[in-house]
């Protein structure tokens, strides 16, 4: 190739997010939320993609951070701190919570590791509903409304949840680059070959959940602001996992660009089963994972990756014949 | 804790151990992690409710048709969906069960809505004195039916020769293919077992309690924390969890308050996991 590939992506990166700021001077307000939300998944995508994708552990219970970002924000706001003090405790109380889970929970392999995720979701979720006199129990909390109007605030979460997503890409590919990188990668190769090379498991582990908490706390900070009332139910929800595991395995488990591809194409088709099924949207979502499942398996970077991967070793076949 | 409390929370967890063993076959022996499971035992219900309305079949005898249909959907569903991809790590077959979660889900309420129903019994008012506690004649029925399942399931797995095999390959995979079992077809009895069982509970459940939709995430809950109590892949571990849960249950209502039911057995299963991931039961060797 002629052109330097690094400096074609960095340049086509930069037009794509002026593109993405520019964005909204175009499309209605609805869209506008519909690609906010994209945005969010897509960080919370990030985050399950460097456990799942990168490291092999399934983290089932990740909706517990986007959970403690979006309840320490509402209990915060309360109390009456600046939007801009409360997002750095979220993601100070995830972290926390991250490490002092971490250490025992990541002991476990594989399915062991997935469910006991679950679980302390689950008791957190149950914990957050009964203390009612702090977090406002089963009926929610409610947070500061924006004192402006409907179309400012929305484009200013837009501009915020893009930010932020771009913030976490960058991040966990710096991260993946990096030689803690490797030792992430090695622990889903092999993690007790990784172990006797000298490669501390524990503390990459670890370090790897709490950054993927960092991330997924501090989408659940700006949702919560965003939506200006939580529930419990809501923002510790089993069904974020889900969606966002779908859509790591839609763009492709362990590169960084699938949970952004993913996201834009799992909310955009169920925005139309939205609109048009609404009486099967739950089967019509279950049929399109099978169908995934099935037929895109390495996800949507895994496909064009062997398809280019392909074509260069028939190019080279010729070439050489 | 008063006699009738506890005789209540065996009564409960004899259903809950019936509804763990499925489940934790399903996850031991052929490592699928069902989440359509809960789906799975309410389609029992709904089949035992439509056999009651349509021909006045009491649940205790359309529970065998219900367990007869759903060993043929889980066979269905293993053949098609899991088989190819149970080399895929356990992404796949979290997100492939739970996609047939969401449509039976779908099925189900399109079909019978999301309300609550109840199959009326004749009997279901009628109870028995024990000591100075009662006994409903009906949840001790639905305990014994369980109780003998669990002893069937047992003796399957032990006396009969797919049971046998079915052991083998849980032990040792590459073992029992060595000396020409079909591994293949003794996962595939396994997770129809598995699902037979649950459309079994479903019927019991059905002729006690009401039931609807709603119930589908929940019942995955318990499943999961019946079946790491019990150590995967282990009956009577998973029989023992099952009981353990429903004494826990009702006992976490009477001291702490029902609100907290669900986090106490969140809270058991992650200190078990922590503390012998293997179950309270369980060998080493499973899972």
């Amino acid at each position: 190739m002629v052109l330097n590939n690094k400096k074609v992506n960095i340049f086509l990166l930069i037009i794509g997010i002026i593109l993405f700021i520019f964005l909204p001077r175009f499309i209605s307000g609805y869209w506008v939320r519909v690609i906010t939300t994209i945005f969010m998944y897509a960080v919370i995508s990030q985050g399950i993609n460097l456990m799942s994708g990168y490291m092999g552990y399934l983290p089932f219970g990740n909706a517990m951070f986007f959970g403690i970002g979006a309840y320490v924000t509402a209990i915060g706001m309360s109390k009456g701190l600046p939007f801009l003090v409360v997002v750095p405790l979220a993601a100070i109380t995830a972290i926390l919570f991250s490490i002092i889970f971490g250490l025992p929970v990541l002991r476990l392999r594989g399915h062991y590791f997935a469910i006991a995720t679950i679980g302390i979701s689950g008791a957190l979720l149950s914990v957050v509903q009964n203390a009612t006199e702090i977090t406002g129990g089963a009926m929610g909390t409610t947070l500061p409304i924006i004192d402006k109007s409907p179309e400012i605030t929305y484009n200013y979460f837009y501009l915020a949840m893009l930010a932020l997503m771009v913030i976490t890409t960058l991040t966990i590919y710096l991260v993946i680059k990096s030689k803690f990188g490797f030792g992430i990668r090695s622990i889903k190769a092999n993690e007790e070959a990784a172990n006797s090379m000298g490669i501390n498991t524990t503390y990459h582990k670890v370090t790897a959940w709490a950054i993927s908490a960092l991330f997924t706390s501090i989408a659940g900070a700006l949702y919560a602001y965003w939506m200006s009332f939580i529930g419990p139910e809501e923002v510790f929800d089993v069904m974020i996992a889900v969606n966002t595991i779908v859509i790591m395995l839609i763009g492709g488990a362990g590169s960084i660009l699938g949970p952004i591809i993913g996201a834009f194409v799992i909310e955009l088709f169920s925005e139309v089963v939205w609109s048009s099924f609404l009486e099967y949207h739950l089967a019509v979502l279950g049929i399109t994972i099978i169908i995934i499942v099935f037929f895109v398996p390495k996800g949507i970077t895994g496909t064009i990756a062997d398809f280019v991967k392909k074509r260069e070793l028939r190019l080279r076949k010729k070439v050489s014949v | 804790m008063s006699l009738q409390m506890l005789i209540n929370a065996i009564l409960l967890g004899g259903l809950y151990a019936l509804m763990g063993i499925g489940f934790s076959l399903q996850w031991g022996i052929s490592g699928i992690i069902n989440l359509s499971y809960g789906a799975m035992v309410i389609l029992g219900s709904y089949i035992s409710l439509e056999f009651f309305n349509l021909f006045h079949l009491d649940p205790f005898i359309s529970m065998i048709i219900s367990g007869a249909i759903l060993f043929v959907i889980g066979a269905a569903i293993y053949r098609t969906l899991l088989q190819p991809f149970l080399k895929g790590g356990i992404v796949f077959t979290i997100i492939l069960t739970f996609a047939v979660r969401l449509i039976v889900e779908n099925i189900i309420l399109k079909v019978w809505s999301a309300d609550y129903r109840t199959i009326r019994l004749t009997y279901a008012g009628s109870n028995f004195q024990f000591g100075d506690a009662y006994i409903p004649l009906i949840k001790f029925l639905a305990f014994l039916v369980a109780a003998v399942l669990i002893y069937l399931t047992y003796l399957f797995m032990m006396k009969t020769k797919i049971g046998k095999g079915i052991q083998a390959v849980a032990l040792d995979k590459e073992g029992a293919q060595a000396v020409g079992m079909d591994v293949e077809k003794m996962y595939l009895i396994n997770f129809a077992l598995g699902t037979a069982l649950a459309g079994l509970t479903g019927s019991l459940w059905a002729s006690i309690y009401s039931f609807s939709p709603h119930l589908l995430g929940p019942i995955v809950g318990k499943v999961f924390i019946i079946a790491i109590l019990g150590g995967l892949g282990n009956i009577w571990g998973a029989a023992a969890g099952g009981l353990l849960l429903g004494i826990a249950e009702t006992a976490g209502a009477v001291f702490l308050g029902s609100e907290w039911q669900e986090a106490i057995g969140m809270v058991i299963m992650v200190s078990v996991l922590l503390w012998r991931p293997y179950g309270l039961m369980g060998k080493k060797f499973f899972g």
